[in-house]
């Protein structure tokens, strides 16, 4: 490793931005699945390393009827995994949470470290994107609540400044009858990123949202197609129609995961699995 | 050694930088230390501790050889910082036999063939062991969950599931 870093591992908020305040070139770690990686392929290089996992706030994991379901920053993936509520609530967060990585990284890898690293490819973003998350942030100017929509800029970018923190995200509550689901095409599972994921999710008032990983620079919420399928409606030809509909509203390269074209592909079986998965009960 | 911390302190520090005080408990006994705050637990288990059990495979979270037990959970060491496990318990595949003999689930691992080379044993002996902690019956289906994130590039995984099958079963009935 070519990067010469201290470490500092704040108690509170305000050490820790006090902290980027004063140090430029400065990493947050979280669980260190991505950033260790990088560091030790010297694809990136750091003077200082943040350790946010002593600080209090960050701990929180909770879920409030009428408020929903709130992710702290502390709050690895396998916690998401044992969650009954989660499981019962918002299932596809669970499916894409069991799908990420093995066992033993699940137990450091956090689910706010996998949407502030921004790889395309990661399984969580497209399940917050169906259920319209906010992501908690804080800075020197104080705290904010962004729409997890408007969080991605790019691969690895996102709108996050070098002097904020993200705390958590917010999930807003479902009502009775939401129902979601998360679908990941890989080359090995419990190794590899998505070659392609699907999120789907069906509200109480059988709105449609679609989400979809690997295929664009960021994660996408397929907002257009959403639309015309809320406008058609409900339907057993609905998930046919949306498998050849759905190549026109994304983008995917050809990488070591996978062609273009197989993304293309797999792209729309996944959503119309997803599709099916949730309108079978109603057309049936 | 750093003349402060007594037997347990070491200062190979490759990054130049102060050297950062490590508090811990590996396999019951505690360690103070000075690290290199670039150094990782892997590392710091290896080198400085010459607990030599605890391999790097890929060093990079891919394939398990460097798993550990850290405060009850399995984690994969060789990303993980040294100075991450300050005031944390720790425990490795040289914690798991007691006085001299070797746990149930390394004796199975031996009865059932589970290991040829051994390069990928110490890792799936502590998925295993954790995965036992947390569920004294596991499925098939549970112990390849567990295992998942455990590479073997020789033995095959079959005689491996056997092994942490036959000693859940031993376990149950043994340590009651
Ligand atoms: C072997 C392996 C397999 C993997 N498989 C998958 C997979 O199947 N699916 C998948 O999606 N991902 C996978 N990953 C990627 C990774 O595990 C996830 O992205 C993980 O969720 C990252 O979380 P972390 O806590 O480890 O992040 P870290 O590595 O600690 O941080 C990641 C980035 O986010 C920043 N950051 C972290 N927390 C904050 C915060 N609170 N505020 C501001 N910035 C922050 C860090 O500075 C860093 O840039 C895999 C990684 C490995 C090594
Ligand atoms: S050496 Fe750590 S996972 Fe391979
Ligand atoms: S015994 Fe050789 S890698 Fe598993």
């Amino acid at each position: 490793m070519l990067s010469k870093f201290d470490y500092y591992k704040p108690k509170s908020i305000k050490e820790a931005l006090d902290y980027l305040d004063n140090n430029d070139e400065t990493r947050i770690l979280a669980g260190g699945t991505d950033l260790m990686i990088l560091l030790r392929r010297n694809a990136i290089t750091c003077k200082h390393i943040l350790d946010i996992k002593a600080i209090p706030e960050i701990q929180r994991f909770d879920y409030k009827n009428g408020e929903g379901l709130y992710i702290g920053a502390g709050v690895n993936v396998n916690q998401i995994v044992d969650s009954e509520i989660i499981e019962e609530k918002y299932p596809a967060l669970h499916q894409a949470a069991a799908s990420l990585a093995s066992y033993q990284l699940r137990n450091r890898a956090t689910l706010v470290g996998n949407i502030c690293n921004a790889s395309p490819g990661g399984d969580l973003p497209p399940v917050l994107l169906v259920y319209d998350a906010e992501v908690h942030i804080i800075g020197p100017e104080g705290e904010k609540m962004v729409n997890i929509k408007d969080f991605f800029l790019g691969v690895k970018k996102t709108i996050l400044k070098d002097n904020e923190i993200v705390l958590g995200v917010l999930l807003p509550d479902v009502e009775e009858g939401d129902n979601s689901v998360y679908l990941k095409q890989s080359r090995l599972k419990g190794h590899d990123l998505a070659t392609v994921g699907v999120a789907a999710r069906r509200n109480n008032e059988n709105k449609i949202s679609l989400a979809i990983a690997a295929v664009a620079p960021i994660p996408l919420k397929l907002t257009e197609l959403e639309d015309v399928i809320n406008e058609k409606g409900l339907s057993n030809d609905l998930p046919d129609w949306v498998e050849g509909e759905i190549k026109k509203y994304i983008s995917p390269i050809s990488d070591v995961r996978s062609s273009k074209e197989y993304r293309i592909h797999i792209s729309g079986v996944l959503a119309k699995r997803a599709l099916q998965t949730l309108i079978e009960k109603e057309v049936n | 050694m750093c003349g402060e911390h007594g037997n347990n302190c070491f200062v190979h520090v490759d990054s130049g930088l102060p050297p950062v005080g490590l508090k811990c408990v590996v396999n019951g006994e505690e360690i103070q230390a000075c690290v290199d705050p670039t150094m990782t637990l892997l590392n710091f288990l290896r080198n400085e501790l010459k607990l030599f059990g605890t391999k790097e495979g890929c060093g990079e979270g891919e394939c398990g050889a460097c798993t550990i037990i850290m405060n009850g959970e399995t984690v994969n060491s060789c990303i993980i910082l040294a100075v991450e496990a300050d005031g944390a318990e720790i425990l490795t595949v040289e914690g798991l036999a007691k006085d001299g003999e070797l746990s149930i689930l390394q004796q199975e691992f031996i009865k059932m063939d589970a290991l040829q080379c051994g390069f990928c044993t110490p890792g799936m002996l502590m998925s295993a062991r954790a995965l036992l902690d947390r569920n004294p019956n596991p499925s098939e289906e549970e112990i390849k969950e567990a295992l998942a994130g455990n590479f073997c590039r020789c033995t095959g995984y079959i005689p491996i599931i056997d092994a942490v099958k036959s000693a859940a079963k031993r376990e149950r009935e043994e340590l009651k």
